[in-house]
């Protein structure tokens, strides 16, 4: 392991880029949802707005329910903002910007999706009520059948590089990137990504037809942390997409740190308008499709790159 | 004590901020103001939320029957603090419902001036120029734990009855052959995706409803002449008794048919595209076919008609015949039936009724769709043609008759169609019904006979 950045510097460099990445999905998701909604564009209310709102939440009262279990309740938001945190601090900006260049760094970047089904659920069982817990059981069954997947597409981009490292898995995308060198890996990469995130059509532990199922009972800063934690998991999933897919810092012209932040938006954009553009997705059908063709299919993506490589 | 006093340090640096965002509204709409409240989600001033616990103002409009009394209380206690409640034209009626809140404010204008008093009782809310609405029931359990049994549930066993009024998990098989614990849940009337006033008594195992009931229409009780008749029922209860213009008769279908697609995608997680629906039902001509036309296939885009809906809440063959009268819902499962067939103007506009064979919920959508662009259609070419049938008119959820409604036939259906199924498909299967306990009142009440309308 050779951290770059010292550790006080890395804190920092990890805290601002979540901040502003949560900041900026607050925007797109207000700036899309209006362009799609046929309203106005309005661009003060887009820009300020999420300013408003967390304004507004701070003041609120964190309500609560009877018997929960308040602890639970508390390190939810939390641990998922870790894990955002943990993904985010791996991918590098440059070949030697990052905050932490560890030998395993995919091992661990698994290791931080895994425990996305612990922060949910426990952020469903600890209200004490039904349908936040309904979200639970939801993710439970979307998460074990979408894992697999997602991080069999990112485990067909070390085999290039022949390394657990990230900055290794860019480093061998200098002549190609694996969006090219694997065209299977990105769309999984993304179907199943929406799926770890639980963003648009594959949010359902916290669900339209559960009143918000797992934040059905959020209010105040609990909710505000709850809506900040989900923001930040989509754009670690977006910046680690752009990494292991989109060549990271590789790219004419601009810094590396440019291209990077620039690939990270492109997929956020991506991600933020199939949340406005498609339906929600029934908890059966995808266990069976995610089971049925998207395991096979990170599989025969992983063959393929393997017996390229040989 | 710190609490409090970072609270107070909270608002005074972030309230004006807070303040000027937008209003998060609960919406509960009462007799007559369905639509009325619908439109609501159009302004920009408010974001309408989906559980109580993300509103700050709950916005109450028209009458409700006594027996929300409670459920209503509930509600408005579910809200964090700051808080408040306004009623919009609560009528002369519901007066004991309304006075059941000491803080409640009253308006009595149009939608300008409701928006106007929302913005402004949000501000004060959270610059602490107003005091947040005080609790209406006491904070304490409705059944409170009584100590007995290992686990305070009054028994010595850990499942099943409903001791201190408090339903427990009981045991029952599942559908894979396992026994799992079965909870009780009452889901209603104010959840969001279901009609204003439904209420369903299920029974959970995991997410899967294994059994439901669907207590009696409330708005049934709700004295005669309280509520008005809504716009958007207007027309088709007039037509009953009268000659109405075709062209606004199947304006107003297709504007109905639209108003449920924006409740229907918002169900969807498709809440942005719901707002372009109900734009496009708000300010609905008949000359709009091509833009409409244009939205129904950007629908197509969002899947909504394939993974969302397909195979769920069919109707099996043997309830088919169960769905005459049921408009859209029973020409999606294949029955004819469409009461417009028999009226001489419809004949002159060469008109012949539409439909699918799967009789799930995709169908249904994809009926309601397809009689969006046959209703503007006809809307464009009837011209100054009147009704001639009276007596029977098929409103946008079937044949309405003075003393029954669709909704009426549909809801004893309810258990059958999602008893065994998932939660979300459960939701999906009811949203798709267009279910309206207020039309289904109003039938109850209307006037058997033409003498008696007149």
């Amino acid at each position: 392991m050779s951290p770059h950045l010292s550790p006080e510097l890395a804190v920092l460099v990890v805290g601002i880029a979540l901040a502003v990445g949560v900041y900026v999905v607050a925007v797109l998701d207000q700036a899309i949802g209006e362009q799609v909604g046929g309203a106005r564009p309005r661009l003060q209310r887009v820009v300020l707005d999420p300013f408003r709102s967390s304004a507004l939440l701070l003041i609120q009262q964190r309500r609560t329910t009877e018997r929960t279990d308040a602890p639970g309740w508390l390190l939810a938001p939390a641990l998922l903002m870790a894990l955002a945190a943990l993904a985010l601090a791996l991918v590098p900006l440059g070949p030697t910007e990052v905050a932490a260049d560890p030998d395993t760094g995919f091992v661990i970047f698994a290791a931080a999706i895994a425990f996305v089904m612990i922060a949910v659920y426990l952020h469903g069982w600890s209200p004490n009520s039904v349908f936040p817990l309904h979200g639970a059981y939801r993710f439970g069954a979307q998460s074990l059948s979408s894992q697999m997947p997602f991080l069999l597409a990112m485990l067909a981009t070390t085999l290039p590089a022949e390394s657990l490292s990230i900055v290794d898995i860019v480093a061998a995308q200098e002549s190609v990137w694996n969006v090219i060198r694997q065209p299977l890996g990105l769309p999984l990469y993304l179907i199943v990504g929406v799926a770890v995130s639980f963003w648009g059509p594959l949010n359902l532990p916290d669900a339209a037809d559960l009143a918000g199922g797992t934040s059905a009972e959020d209010s105040g800063v609990a909710r505000l942390m709850w809506k900040a934690a989900r923001a930040a998991m989509l754009v670690a999933v977006a910046a680690m997409g752009a990494t292991g897919f989109l060549g990271g810092w590789w790219g004419p012209w601009l810094p590396g740190a440019a291209w990077v932040i620039l690939k990270t938006l492109a997929l956020l954009i991506l991600l933020v308008a199939a949340g406005h553009l498609l339906a929600r997705v029934r908890i059966e059908g995808f266990v069976v499709v995610c089971w049925a063709l998207l395991i096979p299919l990170a599989l025969l993506n992983i063959f393929v790159s393997g017996a390229v490589l040989l | 004590m710190a609490r409090a006093s970072t609270r107070v340090v909270l608002r005074r640096l972030l309230g004006p901020l807070a303040g000027s965002a937008p209003s998060r509204v609960f919406l509960v709409g009462g007799l007559g103001m369905r639509e009325a409240v619908r439109a609501l989600r159009l302004r920009s001033e408010l974001t309408v939320v989906d559980a109580p616990s993300a509103a700050s103002i709950v916005i109450v409009a028209g009458v409700l029957p006594d027996q929300f009394s409670d459920p209503l209380a509930l509600l408005h206690d579910g809200l964090p603090h700051p808080r408040a409640i306004i009623w919009w034209k609560p009528g002369t009626d519901g007066l004991a419902l309304v006075e059941r809140f000491p803080d409640v404010i009253l308006v009595d204008g149009d939608e300008l001036q409701l928006v106007a008093s929302v913005v402004r009782v949000h501000r004060e809310l959270f610059t602490g120029g107003r005091p947040s609405s005080p609790s209406v029931m006491a904070d304490v359990g409705a059944a409170p734990w009584q100590g007995v049994g290992p686990y305070g549930q009054g028994g010595s066993g850990m499942t099943g009855g409903v001791p201190y009024g408090r339903p427990m998990a009981e045991v029952a098989p599942d559908r894979d052959g396992l026994r799992l614990d079965v909870l009780p849940v009452t889901v209603g009337p104010f959840f969001p995706p279901f009609p204003p006033g439904l209420r369903l008594d299920a029974k959970f195992a995991g997410d899967i409803v294994v059994d439901c009931a669907v207590p009696a229409n409330p708005f049934t009780d709700v004295p005669h002449g309280a509520g008005r008749v809504r716009p958007g029922l207007d027309i088709f209860s007039r037509a009953l008794f009268e000659p109405v213009p075709v062209a606004a008769l199947e304006l107003a279908r297709a504007r109905d048919h639209l108003t449920w697609l924006a409740d229907a995608l918002t169900a969807h997680g498709l809440p942005a595209l719901g707002l372009r629906a109900l734009r496009l039902a708000v300010h609905l001509r008949a000359d709009d076919a091509p833009l409409v036309r244009r939205f129904i296939r950007s629908i197509e885009w969002t899947q909504v008609l394939q993974w969302s809906t397909r195979g769920v809440g069919r109707f099996g063959e043997d309830a088919r015949e169960s769905l005459r009268g049921c408009g859209p819902v029973a020409r999606a499962a294949g029955l004819c039936d469409d009461v417009r067939s028999e009226d001489r103007a419809y004949e002159a506009l060469g008109f012949a009724a539409i439909g699918q064979d799967a009789g799930d919920a995709a169908a249904r959508w994809r009926q309601r769709l397809d009689e969006i662009a046959q209703s503007l259609d006809l809307a464009g070419r009837a011209g100054a043609l009147q009704t001639e049938l009276i007596g029977r008119v098929e409103s946008p959820r079937g044949l309405l008759i003075a003393g029954s409604a669709p909704t009426r036939r549909l809801l004893p259906l309810i258990p059958g169609l999602i008893n065994g199924v998932e939660w979300g498909d459960a939701v999906t299967s009811l949203v798709s019904l267009d279910l309206d306990l207020e039309e289904a009142a109003l039938a109850e009440r209307l006037p058997t006979t033409t003498a008696g309308a007149l």
